[in-house]
């Protein structure tokens, strides 16, 4: 990692950071930190693009509530190329242009739609009220026709109908006149209806349908009653343009008597958000009005039609370029947010930029420094240059998409201090290998390799599933399965399971008697004089011991192998002290670790390779069996500390073993203070002698000047922050090392132990698969009949969806979590600090990709 | 008992009404607020706040009126959001809160009315917190008696009014009591119901509540001066709770300039800490400087108290504390835009902070 400064002239600026952001190489330091947002040299630029972006969002809106499709398309050449201010120009001047021609378009269709709307519910009103008139009409008219004179008579007769209708269909109108209104009113009506004055007048309106109850009593209470309300509901939903839903609605109309009367409840209905229609009490003319609505608005729908049409047009116009106008806006928008970390000299013209960046990629810069400048037509080149610096720089570890994903697993515990050992590149081999220790099958691991190679080779294909949230982890994750199930493969094939199954590739080393046998007979196989080449023998899979032996066997493989890991962890923190110039943590951490850990469990496994060697039933010559029995090696580890020096005769596996084991508990022991106190103690001492010589802290105010400030006397930007304080407390220290070495000695038995895991997730595995064989396929692999092969089908069916599902899936995940914990806990702990700081790039396609994630 | 249910009958709401408190506007955001220069530069801090994203589709010369009206919208939405999830108790409690609101709603558009305003106007500029279905319809009353039985008997607030009844014609000085009385009643109303609630809602709410009585108490004898009210009317108005209740409403009742009432307030210790360095006679923000008015003290305490509410568990307080913090709020971010467009920089520190 190099600091670097670029001296910018500011007409080459936008260029430079362009040509940057395409790059993704410099991660750019805010040399502007107190400056607040809006106070910044280019923030009016900022602005610029805001406006241009919003305006893209109003069209994005537009185009996707009128259903246009947007099109994928990218102008590459506008996109990736360099933009002249003047393209930007131009493309500002289309957006705007665009974005008024669909703002008017807009604005137009919407008084339409209003016009439209009016003309509806006008057409709905004239339509309902002419057929109430008509139902009242037509029940009255006949005795109001033929008993011409006699209307006093008829009022009376027809007074108890419309009160029965209006009793029984009472959702429908409240009639709350008397009787003697109620006539009068019906007769005026019917006198209306036959074109004679009237002196009840009535308004009619449209009114959203859940605002009918509320209007009813409101009318009902400040009339006093004294009016008659009707009201049928507009079967299809109205859409209005200034609500984003079609709303239900009816139309109504209310009687009412008197100039008065009628403008309170013209009033009330107004204000309750009613639409009123003038509705003309002759039926011809209601007639002639109905018509003339219908034409009318049979030529507003061809207008309207006319207008979505153009619309349609310019948004689809618009949607042609929309992607590559936002593309190119965010890109904008970031380099003049990028600007704005920069130091603006506006008296020499140019800009300072501070940035990390990969050493080895300071030549890629210089390159795209020329073709910025090429770019801007300038002959004043940009200038690099290194500083010299005692910041803490961002760790970049270079990934390619196979270490990606196993670098992620590291980063998520820490990421690693620039210069610190990065434990991803172990990660890479030991966490496949751990995971299949646990999920060892040759047939899962098999189907595992399989689904994880054909993400790999169409990954280009598939490379959308990246943004699908609970896909991505398996596509991001798609190497680490890959491998995961190739090793899964491999552990299968030692541990001699292809689903639950065992193999006989091989001749196998134990022969099982022919002659005796029946049920619930205990035949004994006998050893024969050659191994099963690879793996664990397929005699032991139906044995009635098998998982004595296997239990006994994966667990001392899980003790070996976690030791092993462990060292390796430990060892580790020499490569760490070598770069950080602690020797002290060689000499005074390191090697008492390791003394502690190999004294201990080192022994162990060294014990148990030499039970594992060692023929425990060879008989000598004599025919005597040459060892008593094969010792516990658990109980041999806890009398290891319990009786020191002792062995018991029957436990014994070599000559000099009780002295061994003494010196080696002497030796651990030994190991405990040494970690304790020797470290703190020894910076003590070093404290001191530095006090003891008149030496103290000065405050360090670090300014690291540039070699090339001869010109002008530049101003030196990189003023460094404060140096870390190093206060030496010792007591702090101490209890540091104290909860160290306590933390070690504890973890070095329980992480140990920790790594038993291995022996029992495999077992729980193979035990798993195994039941699901014998209760799934198996019964119907023995039925006879004709309807075995129908049994098999569905036999295989749901043993393989189960196999995939849970034993691949769900067993795959926990193995996976378990593989996790163990390079997370067991292994990081012991050697890795992970306080580092991402190195983060400012490039253009993290800016477009989190763009595209909102 | 209640704290066992409460986080299955309210845990989430709570959960989600203390996510909107950490959306509040801090003390740094507010300095940098304070900082623009112009509107567009306002707009561009409000980006990094809750009020980011509802600002974002704004034309860019951006109206104060805009700013305010956007706000409300988004206070709104997340309180009807909380209402639509809640089930009883929570659900009447925040009906509770709206009563308030209707009562605003009211006595504006019985204002409005008696100015022969634009009904339509008028409807828009109530709060859409305090709506209710047969709300439009106020506008037609021309009496009191009208008022109620037209509109009133059957709206939330049918009960506070029966006591305005004995009022006759609207005029200014009768809606002023009305508006009173309402309050009254309402503030009455809810104390009792929240002491219905059980503890812990009931007592921190009654804190609040008598706060707020105490603060109608003083508004109203302030108000009173110099209007044809008479002192046995004053008294009528002062709600019936509160700590100046009963021993200091007396006096507060006879009281007739600034400094009798200033001598009542400061026998209790938490109003007396609240009146050091009062400008008595100015009117909120009017004071230029370091000099707050009383209003501007009412409110800083207000906000003291419902950020306390936050403090404890297990009580639906949360959510009025929420909405009047927020509320503060937005007079706050309305109170330095309108500084700003007015390019009246030196009183736009005169905002309340909260948090």
């Amino acid at each position: 990692m190099s600091l670097i400064q670029l001296y910018i002239p500011s007409d080459v600026a936008r260029f430079t950071v362009s040509q940057l952001g395409e790059m993704g190489l410099v991660q750019f330091r805010d040399l502007n930190s107190e400056v607040s947002a809006f106070q910044r040299s280019f923030v009016n630029d900022v602005r610029r693009f805001d406006e241009i972006e919003r305006k893209l969002r109003y069209l994005h809106k537009q185009i996707e509530a009128n259903g246009v499709d947007v099109y994928e398309f990218l102008d590459e050449e506008f996109v990736g190329g360099s933009r002249g201010p003047r393209d930007l120009d131009d493309m500002e001047e289309r957006i705007n242009s665009q974005e008024s021609r669909v703002l008017k378009l807009t604005a137009a269709y919407k008084n339409l739609q209003l016009k439209h709307l009016e003309l509806l519910e006008n057409k709905y009103v004239l339509e309902e009220v002419s057929s109430l008139f008509t139902e009242i009409s037509g029940r009255q008219g006949a005795p109001a026709g033929i008993q011409g004179a006699g209307r006093g008579a008829g009022r009376g007769q027809d007074a108890a109908p419309l009160l029965a209708r209006a009793d029984t269909s009472s959702r429908r109108s409240i009639g709350s006149l008397d009787a003697a209104r109620a006539g009068d009113l019906e007769a005026d009506i019917g006198m209306s209806a036959m074109g004679r004055d009237i002196n009840v007048g009535f308004i009619a309106g449209v009114i959203s349908r859940d605002r009918i109850a509320t209007l009813e009593r409101v009318l009902w209470r400040s009339l006093r009653g004294n009016m008659f309300l009707n009201y049928v509901d507009i079967e299809e939903p109205i859409s209005d343009p200034n609500l984003e839903e079609p709303v239900y609605k009816s139309a109504f109309i209310v009687f009412a008597h008197g100039e008065s009367l009628r403008a309170r409840a013209t009033k009330i209905t107004e204000s309750l958000g009613a639409t009123l229609y003038q509705v003309d009490s002759s039926a011809e003319r209601r007639q002639e009005d109905l018509i003339d609505t219908m034409s009318r608005l049979d030529d507003l729908l061809h207008i309207l039609m006319n207008n979505n049409v153009a619309r349609f047009n310019e948004l689809t116009s618009v949607s042609e370029q929309l992607n590559t106008w936002f593309a190119v806006v965010r890109k904008e928008k970031a380099i003049y947010h990028t600007l704005n970390l920069f130091n603006y000299d506006a008296n020499r013209n140019c800009l300072i930029a501070e940035g990390w960046c990969a050493t080895n990629d300071i030549p890629a810069i210089q390159s795209a420094l020329h073709l910025a400048t090429e770019d801007a037509g300038s002959n004043v080149p940009t200038v690099l240059q290194e500083l010299r610096t005692t910041k803490e720089p961002p760790t970049f570890i270079r990934t390619n998409k196979f270490t990606d994903g196993f670098q992620n697993i590291v980063d998520a515990y820490g990421v690693p201090k620039a210069g610190e050992v990065n434990p991803g590149l172990f990660t890479c081999i030991t966490f496949p290998f751990l995971f299949a220790l646990m999920f060892g099958d040759l047939g899962h691991g098999f189907l595992m390799t399989l689904c994880a190679a054909l993400l790999c080779v169409y990954e280009k294909r598939l490379a959308w599933l990246a943004k699908d949230e609970s896909l991505r982890m398996f596509f991001t994750g798609r190497y680490i399965i890959l491998l995961m199930g190739i090793f899964s493969m491999f552990t299968g094939l030692l541990y001699n399971d292809i689903f639950s199954r065992a193999m006989g590739f091989f001749a196998s080393g134990w022969a099982w008697p022919t002659d005796q046998g029946g049920e619930g007979v205990t035949v004994e196989a006998t050893k024969l004089d050659h191994v099963y080449p690879i793996g664990i023998d397929p005699a032991w899979h139906h044995a009635g011991n098998s998982l004595l032996f296997t239990n006994s066997y994966k667990m001392k493989m899980s003790i070996v192998l976690g030791v092993i890991h462990m060292t390796l962890g430990i060892c580790l923190q020499v490569p760490n002290a070598l770069h950080f110039k602690k020797r002290i943590n060689i000499l005074h951490v390191f090697i008492p670790q390791i003394i502690f850990l190999f004294s201990i469990f080192g022994y162990l496994v060294f014990a148990i390779i030499l039970k594992w060697s060692t023929d425990w039933y060879a008989r000598d010559a004599g025919g005597e069996l040459t060892h008593v029995s094969p010792p516990s090696l658990l109980n041999m580890l806890i009398y290891m500390f319990l009786s020191p020096g002792s062995v018991s005769d029957d436990e014994k596996m070599f000559r000099g073993q009780a002295a061994l084991q003494t010196f080696l508990l002497l030796l651990a022991l030994v190991c405990v203070p040494w970690m304790l106190l020797v470290k703190p103690m020894i910076l003590r001492r070093e404290h001191q002698k530095i006090i003891s010589e008149g030496y103290g802290r000065i405050s360090s105010h670090v300014r690291v000047s540039s070699e090339g400030d001869g010109i002008g006397g530049a101003v030196v930007v990189a003023e460094q922050e404060e140096m870390e304080e190093d206060d030496f407390d010792f007591a702090d220290i101490m209890i540091n090392q104290t909860i160290h070495t306590i933390e070690f000695c504890l973890n070095s038995i329980s992480n140990t132990a920790s790594y038993l895991r291995l022996w029992a997730l495999s077992l729980a595995h193979a035990q798993l698969s195994e039941v699901l064989w014998t209760m799934t396929f198996l019964p119907t692999l023995k039925m006879t009949g004709p309807y075995q092969p129908v049994a098999v089908m569905c036999g295989f069916a749901v043993w393989f969806v189960l196999t995939f599902s849970i034993l691949i899936g769900m067993e795959g995940l926990s193995a996976f979590l378990h593989a996790l914990r163990l390079h997370w806990v067991e292994f990081n702990n012991k050697f890795y600090d992970g306080t580092g700081v991402k190195f983060e790039p400012f490039s253009f396609k993290a800016v477009l990709d989190e763009a595209e994630d909102q | 008992m209640n704290e066992i249910y409460f986080n299955a009958d309210g845990g989430y709401l709570e959960g989600v009404v203390r996510g909107y408190r950490d959306g509040l506007i801090t003390a740094t955001q507010y300095l940098n607020l304070t900082q623009c220069e112009t509107m567009d530069d306002l707009k561009l801090q409000l980006a990094t706040t809750d009020y980011g994203h509802i600002l974002q589709n704004e034309p860019s010369p951006m109206a104060t009126s805009t700013l305010s009206a956007r706000c409300t919208e988004a206070l709104v939405a997340e309180f009807q959001y909380l209402q639509q999830n809640a089930a009883e108790p929570i659900s009447k409690f925040l009906e509770y809160i709206t009563y308030g609101y209707m009562i605003d709603n009211v006595i504006l558009l019985i204002t409005g009315t008696l100015h022969e305003r634009d009904t339509h106007d008028l409807l828009d500029k109530c709060h859409p917190l305090g709506f209710f279905d047969s709300m439009p319809a106020l506008c037609v009353a021309t009496t009191v008696q009208d008022l109620y039985n037209t509109v009133m008997v059957d709206s939330p607030l049918a009960g506070y009014f029966r006591e305005c009844l004995s009022a006759e014609d609207l005029n200014e000085l009768n809606i002023e009591i009305i508006r009173n009385t309402l309050y009254k009643a309402y503030l009455e109303d809810f104390m009792e119901y929240c002491q219905g609630l059980g503890e812990p809602t009931g007592a921190v709410m009654a804190e609040v509540l008598r706060f707020e009585a105490d603060r109608r108490t003083v508004n109203i004898t302030i108000n009173s001066f110099g209007t044809e009210l008479s002192k046995d009317d004053r008294a009528k108005l002062y709600p019936r709770l509160g700590s100046l209740y009963p021993v200091a409403q007396t006096s507060l009742a006879r009281a007739d300039d600034m400094d009798q009432v200033k001598a009542v307030l400061e026998q209790y210790g938490e109003y007396k800490s609240m009146l050091v360095g009062v400008n008595l006679n100015a009117a909120s923000g009017g004071a230029g400087g370091n000099e707050l008015s009383l209003e501007d003290r009412f409110f800083m305490r207000e906000v003291q108290l419902n950020k306390d509410l936050f403090e404890q568990q297990f009580h639906y307080g949360v959510f009025f504390a929420w909405l009047r913090l927020k509320e503060q709020e937005i007079r706050n971010v309305v109170w330095i835009a309108e500084c700003i467009s007015q390019q009246q920089k030196d009183k736009i520190n005169n905002y309340t902070p909260i948090y």
